[in-house]
């Protein structure tokens, strides 16, 4: 009891006076996340907290570059890979940095490229990631530096897909587990990665913590210790943030933090452009009976007039401030298809009542509502409750709409409600936001006939778009101009109204320099971030 | 009084069982998929969803569920979370009950002790300014939205004047070889302001209670029997008027003490406190059945176990409950 009380003494001291045993330029990290990372290992990993958290432990064979341009062979940046040769068009052979080294000192080997590929080719293991490398024929070792990958056919992006989809895995420590059972292994517990960062441990709901490894082949990191705190609750992120407790956070509604963020000086907003696309999605099948037409959004003219209605500047302004811009299509700010001329359907009101006069829509009773044969033009839009963005940019949609006479019913649904009916295209109007990878491919998903069924729940086709999109994906050199051209294809059919791409903000402590964020992933290069000398805190002090 | 125990004992055993079979049909009914979100905005693709649903049994029909989540729990096995894969949901109870159990005791301590002798204090100051005012605080506290405390609490305490931590149950750079006491001390910084929180809007209940209790046990002619033989002012209200005023008191005891283990899901996550009343909501927003269904187990236990607790101390307490 007496050292209880000595220790509540001496508390603030203690905390104070940590011996300086660090380089002045390294230091500690603690990271917020929304998320907890239970399973951060490749071809295992669902969910943005696993994977960001199996980029700190686990290299690529290469990453893509500044750019982000995943077509071609140009541009990419060497990790376990440090150079590549392509044999013919179908064949790629990459060879492994003899440097590189698990975290318990094992080489990395031609091997365990061909075990993760093994395991991410296996739809029986890995549905996803067996879709994304469906056009790999083969990948094999030849000694235990060289992998040679083959691809069934010709297309753009077969480097992308050989080096970004799968993280190689250490066959040593998992060839003898079943691939049943991996996920509940002691590997999983403790995962072993080739990372710049090494597993200590996890705090089931609290945080994880990984450590530097001093010897990482592409450089010393000099953040030494990254702390990841769980805190599901947006208020509590940011007071872990204001109490000081954390150094980074990455923010999803930024525009209402950065005011309160203005009494603590001592940290910044990073902006960082998304691959993201917040979007309103017509249903083109009838809510009712999927195998009718919907008997108002299959018209073409009507979807026109309601994407003309929408003042998306405005919208954008209003709810996301300079932490957003208005979409010219399906594709996110960052996408290197996207086109900087593009034009969506622009804002015009008055060309969408006409458009809708056209097509018999028309206020008979004077009571502010567009109807016909004595119809009302009502809508229903659903969207998740748990979403900010969208729930304040719904109220506005809806008052815009009202402005060229159409109701527009707001369906505010629990978060797995709102999936589920999505999913099943129980839906009018869904308001979506889409996530999606640097590569453009994932248009196929959603925007082509061949999606129906799966990720394109509205039920859009247009074969055109799937030529547009075949022929983009075939080429290796002209691709980019098919890309545009398809995109342009989905604006004039308009199957949804592409309102805004987000640009989310990331808190972080003043004191760390050369800063690398990367939108695709997002703390993979934070071993490249130090401390500015001379602005060490007391954590950056402590050995890790 | 044997044969009443068993007697209460089975009825509480029902009772548990009968709640567990309707949550467990009740969650199945309430529409949103499991699954739905795992790939947040993106649907699921049917190979995915097949072999997800085959992970966590969902593809079985509704009475082979409940057959083997019946089984798992004869075997102590709850099953694997769906939205903590691939946590199992006994261990992610066991990782968070401590937290709880330690915010919740804390609390129902202050509760039923500063509750008490505050109650106790208005009744014999009945009617006078020290009455009056703690009425008006009680009262205040008692309407006043936890989180919305929690937030005006750690906006002053933490933010403006920088005396405790806004969240966490713990210090995260704490040291792994920390002593003892470091430990014990980071513990009560970080336990102060939940613990505040809940203890402010929680013990004007049983104030209340334990002030109506007292009042009208104050009247009875014993008591003034008491005053009369001479008896001393502490002897008369501790031993002859507070002891027949506590039974209100026990029956409140009886209803909060599910939040010893069920948590407050506001003041968890405004704290971040890793304790079960968040993991609920988690549960809840994420429709994972097997935690939803362990997270019932527990409150659903204590819900009846409160009961039971309520009643044996009635009984051990009033000696004409005992009469045939």
């Amino acid at each position: 009891m007496r050292r209880t009380w000595l220790a509540l003494a001496l508390y603030p001291l203690l905390w104070s006076t940590a011996p300086a045993q660090r380089q002045k330029d390294h230091g500690t990290m603690v990271i917020v996340f929304g998320q907890e990372a239970t399973l951060p290992i490749p071809t295992l990993a669902r969910g943005k907290a696993n994977q960001d958290v199996a980029d700190l432990l686990f290299l690529r064979l290469m990453r893509v570059g500044p750019e982000l341009v995943t077509a071609g062979d140009r541009g990419f940046v060497p990790e376990l890979a440090r150079s590549f040769t392509r044999r013919d068009s179908l064949t790629l052979a990459f060879e492994l940095d003899p440097r590189a080294r698990w975290h318990d000192g094992r080489p990395v080997t031609a091997n365990d490229v061909v075990f993760a590929f093994g395991r991410g080719r296996d739809p029986a293991i890995d549905p996803s990631h067996a879709l994304l490398l469906r056009n790999l024929a083969s990948v094999t070792a030849e000694g235990s530096q060289r992998v040679v990958i083959r691809f069934s056919k010709v297309y753009g992006e077969q480097l992308y897909d050989a080096v970004w989809h799968i993280q190689p895995l250490p066959a040593h420590l998992l060839d003898t587990i079943p691939s049943d059972q991996i996920a509940t292994s002691t590997y999983a517990a403790a995962p072993v990665g080739s990372g710049a960062y090494r597993w200590v441990r996890r705090d089931a709901g609290r945080q994880t913590v990984l450590a530097a490894m001093p010897d990482f082949f592409l450089g010393r990191p000099r953040i030494d210790r990254v702390v990841i705190l769980l805190a599901r609750d947006p208020e509590a992120q940011l007071n872990l943030i204001l109490d000081g407790t954390a150094d980074a956070l990455e923010n999803s509604s930024p525009t209402t933090t950065l005011p309160r963020l203005r009494v603590r000086p001592e940290y910044r907003l990073v902006p960082l452009p998304s691959f993201g696309v917040g979007y309103l999605l017509f249903n083109q099948r009838s809510y009712g009976d999927r195998s009718q037409p919907h008997p108002i959004l299959a018209d073409r003219g009507v979807r026109r007039a309601l994407a003309m209605a929408l003042d998306r500047a405005q919208l954008v302004r209003a709810t996301l401030g300079d932490f957003g811009s208005v979409a010219e299509g399906p594709v996110a700010q960052l996408h290197w298809i996207r086109d900087p001329n593009g034009r969506a359907t622009g804002y015009d009101p008055q060309a969408a009542r006409r458009l809708l006069a056209e097509r018999g829509w028309r206020d008979t009773d004077g009571d502010g509502t567009l109807d016909r044969n004595g119809q009302p033009l009502l809508l229903r839009l659903n969207f998740p409750g748990t979403s900010a963005v969208r729930n304040n940019m719904a109220v506005q949609i809806q008052e815009h709409f009202r402005r060229i006479g159409v109701r527009l019913e707001l369906v505010r649904l629990d978060g797995p409600v709102w999936a589920e009916r999505r999913g099943k295209g129980e839906f009018e109007i869904d308001f979506s936001q889409a996530v999606m990878d640097p590569s453009p491919a994932g248009l196929v998903q959603s925007w082509s006939c061949a999606g129906r069924g799966g990720s394109n729940v509205a039920q859009y086709c247009n074969p055109a778009v799937d030529s547009l999109i075949d022929r983009a994906m075939a080429s290796r050199t002209g691709a980019l101009p098919l890309w545009r051209e398809a995109v342009r294809t989905i604006n004039s059919d308009t199957p949804a109204v592409f309102l805004f791409t987000p640009v989310s903000g990331v808190i972080v402590h003043r004191r760390y320099a050369d800063l690398n964020l990367r939108p695709e992933a997002i703390w993979s290069q934070l071993w490249r971030w130090r401390v500015t000398p001379g602005q060490q805190i007391p954590r950056d002090l402590t050995p890790p | 009084m044997i044969a009443w125990l068993l007697r209460r004992l089975a009825q509480a055993a029902l009772t548990f069982a009968a709640s567990l079979l309707l949550l467990f049909m009740l969650m199945r009914a309430t529409p949103g998929d499991p699954l739905a979100r795992l790939e947040g905005d993106v649907p699921l693709s049917t190979e995915e969803a097949t072999m997800l649903k085959a992970r966590f049994g969902l593809d079985q029909p509704l009475g082979a569920q409940l057959g083997t989540w019946l089984r798992g729990l004869t075997r102590g096995e709850l099953g694997l979370s769906i939205a903590h894969y691939p946590d199992r949901v006994e261990t992610l109870l066991i990782s968070r009950l401590p937290a709880t159990l330690l915010l919740g005791g804390t609390v129902l301590l202050f509760n039923f002790t500063i509750g008490i002798w505050l109650g106790v204090l208005q009744a014999m100051h009945r009617g006078r300014r020290l009455d009056r005012w703690l009425g008006r605080l009680s009262l205040a506290g008692y309407a006043t939205p936890s989180f919305w405390l929690g937030l005006v609490l750690i906006a002053l305490i933490s933010h403006r004047w920088g005396l405790l931590p806004a969240a966490q149950m713990n210090d995260p750079l704490m040291a792994a070889d920390a002593s003892r006491g470091i430990r014990t001390v980071d513990l009560i910084r970080h336990l102060i302001l939940p613990v505040l929180t809940l203890a402010l809007v929680t013990v004007g209940g049983t104030m209340r209670y334990q002030r109506m209790a007292m009042l009208q046990v104050l009247r009875q002619d014993y008591v003034r029997a008491a005053r009369a033989r001479g008896l001393s002012p502490r002897r008369v209200l501790w031993r002859h008027t507070w002891r027949n005023a506590v039974f209100p008191v026990l029956t409140l005891f009886g209803l909060w003490l599910p939040m010893l283990v069920t948590g407050s899901v506001f003041v968890e996550y405004v704290f971040n406190w890793p304790g079960i009343g968040s993991l609920t909501a988690e549960a809840i927003a994420a429709r994972d059945y097997p935690l939803l269904m362990g997270t019932a187990i527990l409150a659903s236990g204590m819900v009846v176990l409160g009961g039971v607790i309520t009643d044996v101390g009635y009984l051990l307490l009033d000696p004409r409950i005992r009469e045939p």
